[in-house]
């Protein structure tokens, strides 16, 4: 890989987002149209999708788009999960490619579990994003990772934007990822209130996914917004207007 | 021929005796028992670790004699038993200690490095051709949370967690020691005090600060610190406990 094309997070301006190279052509996954030609000939992929992340007073919340697209071209799927717990009170969003984002997930959970029940008490933050960063090293995924450590004064929320050079960017508002990121930071640079608990943040992030899916047309079909809590993880489906989904509430795993 | 099958169970270290023990553990036991003592306390207000030494010469350098270690900022072990054997599992810890910093970017628990290093220490007493490691160790330092800890490695690769632990030469007098007096230590210095009255237990006439190591881990800075040979000095001197030859 090319050091010049790892992602320049938020500083790029191209609506494509965070490229990486595959050896592969065309895959299944969050991918949009822009299928440019890298330096030594193999195809390019880039990640077509809207994912946030926005930190609350007492929480984190995540939120991404249900669509999945074959080159950005041909909608694949309109009722993707992009959200997935990883950890007690910690989760993840993808954006890039589902196989590398899949097998990525079920290697972070493991790392997780593993670490409970070696040492009987969870991961921290810090170590879980650690973890994270470095497993992410050399896939095309770029994800958020959002996630509450207990505290000693309530809930301390973290929000992490990785990439797939192993970059660790520790979040303290909020952040997008996928095709859709421009637009959906703009949204989120007018409405984000730091101030705002988890309840009241859960608009301005369902606000910019949907903005994004009015531009981005490797993003629609509706919302999964996951609310990230010392609770735990919560999940919620919303249709393309950003109202909940009868009967589609409900944790992942 | 009986005779030498039943010698054969304390040859081969992976071969368990009719009554199901292991003859060469057994035997790397009492190497930690023929060394010098080490000592170990956990005080509400951090872990003294403190070791006894031997000069063969009074032309030995006495800080050749290493039998306390700094593993990672906030651990220190100090030794017991075959040196060479304990450089080893030393700098397993130190390594072991740096990886937890890598992957995740925190300092490694007192109980996690234990059993990181017991686990090395048990596959000596299962793979063919292997000798178990000769020496004990006593780990203690401060967790990321504050907490202090103190443990103990044994031959056969077991964890034991302690209060106060002496392990080495004339263990059972200084373990005495240290059951006798334990519920009165608070502070560092009194467990730096309980410490150095355990070592004197296995010492006769009274101990000579040349050989001597010290360290402690004090919750407040959570950070490993030798005391100097003229600080265990004075804390022997002002004790009674000075060799008065």
């Amino acid at each position: 890989m090319n050091p010049n094309d790892r992602p320049t997070l938020g500083a790029d301006g191209s609506p494509t987002g965070d490229r990486f190279e595959t050896g592969a052509g065309l895959q299944d996954g969050f991918a949009d149209g822009d299928h440019g030609v890298a330096g030594d000939g193999a195809a390019e992929y880039s990640t077509g999708t809207t994912t946030v992340g926005l930190v609350a007073a007492d929480g984190v919340v995540l939120a991404t788009d249900r669509r999945a697209s074959l080159g950005g071209r041909f909608v694949s799927n309109k009722d993707v999960v992009k959200v997935e717990q990883v950890h007690p009170t910690a989760a993840l969003t993808i954006a890039g490619s589902v196989g590398a984002a899949q097998a990525y997930i079920k290697q972070l959970r493991a790392e997780s579990d593993l670490y409970r029940t070696r040492r009987d008490r969870r991961m921290s933050m810090e170590a879980l994003s650690s973890v994270a960063s470095g497993l992410l090293r050399g896939l095309p995924v770029s994800p958020l990772l959002g996630g509450v450590d207990p505290g000693t004064e309530g809930a301390e929320p973290h929000l992490y934007q990785l990439d797939g050079a192993g970059g660790r960017i520790e979040e303290s508002a909020y952040a997008a990822t996928g095709s859709g990121m421009t637009v959906a930071t703009g949204a989120l640079e007018r409405e984000y209130d730091p101030d705002a608990d988890i309840e009241a943040v859960v608009p301005t992030a369902v606000d910019a996914v949907l903005a994004a899916s009015e531009r981005d047309t490797a993003s629609g079909n509706g919302v999964v917004v996951a609310r990230v809590t010392s609770d735990g993880v919560e999940t919620e489906r919303r249709d393309g207007t950003g109202a909940l989904m009868n009967g589609a509430t409900g944790d992942i795993q | 021929m009986q005779n030498s099958q039943q010698q054969a169970y304390d040859r081969g270290i992976t071969i368990f005796s009719p009554d199901g023990r292991l003859y060469q553990v057994e035997y790397a036991r009492e190497a930690v028992k023929r060394g010098t003592a080490a000592v170990g306390v956990r005080t509400p207000e951090g872990v003294v670790l403190a070791a006894d030494g031997r000069l063969r010469s009074s032309l030995q350098v006495a800080e050749s004699v290493e039998k306390i270690h700094k593993a990672d900022e906030h651990l220190g072990i100090a030794t017991a038993g075959h040196a060479a054997d304990a450089r080893q599992l030393v700098d397993l810890s130190r390594r072991r200690a740096q990886v937890e910093r890598l992957r995740y970017g925190e300092a490694v628990d007192v109980e996690t490095l234990t059993k990181a290093i017991t686990d090395n220490i048990q596959e000596f007493t299962q793979t063919g051709g292997a000798r178990p490691f000769g020496c004990a160790l006593l780990i203690g330092g401060v967790d990321e949370d504050g907490s202090p800890r103190l443990f103990e490695t044994d031959p056969s690769g077991t964890p034991y967690e302690w209060k106060a632990v002496a392990v080495g030469g004339n263990q059972r007098e200084a373990q005495d020691e240290l059951e006798a007096n334990y519920p009165e230590v608070e502070t560092v210095d009194d467990g730096l005090q309980l410490a150095f009255d355990a070592l004197a237990a296995t010492a006769d006439g009274g101990l000579t600060p040349e050989g001597m190591s010290a360290a402690t881990i004090p919750v407040e800075t959570g950070s490993f610190e030798t005391l100097e040979r003229s600080e265990i000095a004075d804390h022997l001197d002002e004790n009674g406990l000075l060799d008065e030859e």
